[in-house]
């Protein structure tokens, strides 16, 4: 009984050193005191200053494009990366698994540096002496930041997958892409789901790729584009965290917790219920 | 003209021609030629990894020859893709679709199916076109012969003068056009119905895969490949992962789809004893090359050489001479036989367990033994008997007392004489090195120069003295000739003149003579009574004497 006591209470004292920090800046969310940690009354001045600040709602339109456009980009990548290396000859598949730790284990820094003069060498080069930095090499930064995530995402569900399924489907009449979409996909989806929302999260609170790949764009027009990060980073240089974040990274905090919980029981509800979709065929028929 | 040869009926539903298949540089399949008629369970036999596998894959599909053709009714479908060949496989671990339920998974086929539909102008006359999808056929063939290295120039120049004759007049025929239509939900409801009714599935059509038996699940693979009617059903080892009750269950009732369905089946499997009791023709098959095509008791009671005899059932293999016209000689003793050989021919000798006759008391003709092991089978007993050092299985329902001696007859029709294949080692392409060692497969043996020639000598530089003239053997090409019985075999290959896999091992009464291939695909027979696994890497060694020379070329060459 005290073993089962302390196992448990071991796992929650680990969830409450996780979360705390977590639930402090959502309590501190609803004061409207400049300064964390002072509690002014309840109040949702923080909400409704956060959503008036054109600065940081441009930031955060900007962070959820390329977040979303990125995300989409990678998974895509990724996945098709993933599928094609699956088939490939053995010599292949070794070299571009190795190649694609390297992402994964550099610190990011050296990703980031070696994206800006590779993209200064371009600009001087290809470009005529124009600076080719946009919205696009940010996307490019993201996109390979994230990829390598999204195929180590997809690849446990390719190894799980029976290997004949591919040629299964093509015995039965599939083409190629056509055995690609009906067949090994289906097997994969939850580690592309999975590798998508890696892949979103990445990009939407990276700091270091993109400070050093952003140029001009977006919702930020003529100017460089603001991330939330780089907003954040740019607000601190000049004094403390503007209150409003608070109420912005509560939101995102939540959002998160949604999509996860929603994932995560449709997953629980999937394994569990098996029965409903002959249901609806035996009707449809 | 076309339609000419489509009615050209032969009546072989599958051949192959000269087929090679090459694997990063490993032959799978050698030269192969293979005809299979329409209508018969075919099975496949062979070892693991002796390209049953890779040959089945080849007619499915899934793997395009290196050289060679396939032919489906005449046609050749080298180069068609898996999705367009009326062909379809049940796989060795079913491969059925974890998310789709059994109903789709039977039906899986049928949704991708295309039925051909005349095609008709306003006036209802037929629209005629050019057949695109034979001239696309017609030049990935024309690309394959052009890269195809193991035909001659000759062959592919003839070939591809053929092939571009024949896509011409592809080109200069527009043909009936036709439109193609998806099968109705309805009929694809019939054929599943159909299909599943077939494999005794009809209660189970709304089950998730994951939740059927094994047993179930090869049910549903086999419905999933019949509901498209094939022309053949391929089946590559269906019943490995079941349990022995089910699979015997399983191997009748496949024999009886056949009957019923009356369609071509490929059986492929490394199972013997089910490959004998399903198959109408039985293709024994080891390393890459057809050892025997044959019916079951064909294959069993005229096995072509000591592999196929092996490897069928349990036998005794013994070395042999003919000493008279049906006269043979082992096991000290001289027996009548059927099969008619030259006299003082060596052959191989073949009984099957269950045709030696055993008895306690001393008989005419029957030779004394002593029972080394016996073992109770339940409807027989197995005795290995000793006679001098050679072993005898005998199955026999008797129950003989193991102390005293036993005495052992067999009867002519039980014995089976088969040409020996493999009596010498002998390789016409090695040569004398710098060393005056002689090169066999690049590897360096010690030999005696001196045994090129009667009463020659040699000194220590390699320098033989033959007929007071001396002669410098260094790249000079020779035949070498090694007995089996010379050869040393062991697992140590740090010692070894050579080093190789063992492809397989035959047991001959009291030695085993055991096949070793290296690296370079040259072979070398070994005969040792130790036992050795297919697989293992072992070391060869020969002695200096026992290795024997003979120059090809002019002797006046390496007279110095």
């Amino acid at each position: 009984m005290v073993k089962k006591i302390l196992s448990y209470s071991y796992i929650y004292i680990i969830l409450l050193l996780l979360y705390l920090p977590v639930f402090y800046l959502i309590v501190y969310s609803f004061t409207a005191a400049e300064l964390a940690g002072q509690w002014e009354g309840f109040s949702m001045e923080l909400y409704r200053r956060l959503f008036l600040d054109e600065e940081i709602m441009t930031a955060l339109g900007n962070t959820l494009i390329l977040a979303a456009i990125s995300a989409l980009v990678s998974t895509l990548i990724g996945s098709l990366g993933a599928i094609g290396i699956y088939y490939a000859k053995k010599g292949v598949r070794t070299l571009v698994e190795n190649v694609n730790q390297i992402p994964v284990v550099n610190a990011e820094i050296v990703i980031a540096m070696s994206l800006t003069v590779m993209f200064v060498f371009f600009g001087q080069h290809f470009f005529g002496g124009e600076s080719t930095f946009s919205f696009w090499t940010l996307l490019a930064g993201h996109c390979v930041l994230a990829t390598p995530f999204v195929y180590l995402n997809v690849k446990p569900k390719l190894l799980q997958m029976d290997p004949s399924l591919y040629e299964a489907a093509m015995d039965l009449g599939c083409s190629p892409s056509k055995a690609i979409n009906k067949v090994v996909i289906p097997q994969i989806i939850p580690g592309i789901l999975s590798g998508l929302l890696l892949s979103f999260t990445l990009s939407l609170d990276d700091f270091i790729v993109t400070a050093f790949t952003r140029g001009p764009g977006l919702l930020s027009g003529q100017a460089q584009i603001e991330t939330l990060s780089t907003l954040v980073q740019s607000k601190i240089k000049k004094g403390a965290v503007p209150p409003e974040m608070r109420a912005l990274t509560t939101i995102i905090f939540l959002i998160v917790l949604v999509i996860v919980a929603v994932y995560s029981i449709r997953i629980n509800r999937k394994n569990k219920a098996l029965s409903g979709k002959h249901a609806r065929r035996r009707s449809a028929k | 003209m076309e339609k000419l040869q489509g009615k050209m009926e032969s009546p072989f539903i599958i051949e192959m021609k000269n087929v090679t298949k090459i694997f990063d540089g490993t032959t799978v399949i050698d030269k192969m030629d293979l005809n299979i008629r329409k209508g018969e369970f075919v099975t496949i036999l062979g070892p693991s990894g002796c390209g049953k596998s890779t040959t089945l894959r080849m007619i499915a599909g899934f793997e395009t020859p290196t050289s060679g053709d396939i032919l489906l009714n005449g046609r050749n479908i080298t180069t068609i893709p898996p999705y367009r060949r009326p062909v379809n496989t049940v796989f060795q671990h079913y491969a059925l679709f974890p998310n789709l339920d059994v109903y789709d998974n039977v039906a899986f086929g049928l949704r991708n199916k295309k039925i051909p539909m005349p095609l008709t102008d306003k006036e209802g006359k037929p629209v005629m076109k050019i057949d695109r999808a034979k001239v696309k056929d017609v030049k990935s063939q024309i690309r394959r012969i052009k890269h195809d290295k193991l035909i001659s120039k000759e062959e592919r120049e003839t070939r591809l003068e053929a092939l571009e004759k024949r896509l011409h007049e592809i080109l200069s025929t527009p043909v009936q056009a036709y439109k193609y239509r998806h099968l109705t939900e309805q009929e694809i409801d019939e054929k599943v119905v159909h299909a599943l009714s077939v494999v005794d599935l009809d209660e189970l059509e709304d089950r998730d895969i994951t939740t059927l038996s094994g047993g179930q699940q090869q049910r549903v693979a086999i419905a999933r490949a019949i509901t498209c009617e094939p022309l053949i059903l391929l089946l590559d080892e269906p019943l490995g992962a079941l349990d022995l009750k089910m699979r015997k269950d399983m191997q009748l009732e496949l024999k009886e789809m056949h009957k019923r369905l009356g369609i071509t089946f490929i059986y492929v499997t490394h199972d013997q004893e089910e490959a004998l009791t399903m198959s109408d023709t039985i293709i024994v098959m080891n390393d890459g090359v057809i050892q025997q095509i044959g019916t079951p008791e064909a294959i069993y009671n005229e096995p072509q050489n000591a592999f196929v005899a092996d490897f069928i059932g349990s036998s005794n293999i013994y070395n042999a001479t003919v000493i008279a016209p049906r006269k043979v000689r082992f096991l000290n003793h001289v027996y009548d036989c059927l099969d008619d050989f030259p006299v003082n021919e060596r052959v191989d000798v073949i009984v099957r367990p269950e045709d030696v006759r055993l008895s306690d008391s001393p008989k005419d003709s029957y030779v004394e033994g002593r029972i080394a092991s016996k073992v109770f089978k339940g409807i027989h007993y197995q005795y290995v008997i000793m006679i001098g050092h050679d072993e005898v299985l005998v199955q026999s329902i008797k129950d003989f007392d193991q102390t005293k001696p036993i005495y052992l007859d067999i009867r002519p029709d039980g014995i089976h004489l088969m040409k020996r294949a493999n009596d010498l080692n002998i390789y016409t392409d090695s040569y004398i090195g710098k060393d005056h060692k002689v090169y066999i497969d690049d590897a360096p043996f010690d030999c005696d120069l001196s045994c090129l020639f009667p009463n020659a000598s040699v000194d220590e530089d390699g320098i033989v003295t033959y007929d007071k003239k001396k002669y410098d053997f260094a790249n000079a090409d020779v035949t070498a000739t090694i007995d089996p019985r010379a050869l040393a075999i062991s697992d140590d290959t740090s010692e070894a003149n050579v080093t190789g896999e063992v492809i397989n091992a035959v047991y001959k009464g009291d030695h085993y003579v055991i096949l070793v291939r290296t690296e370079n695909e040259e072979d070398f027979f070994v005969a040792t009574p130790y036992t050795f696994n297919p697989g293992d890497i072992v070391g060869l060694t020969a002695k200096k004497e026992d290795i024997k020379l003979k120059l090809r070329g002019d002797l006046e060459d390496y007279e110095i």
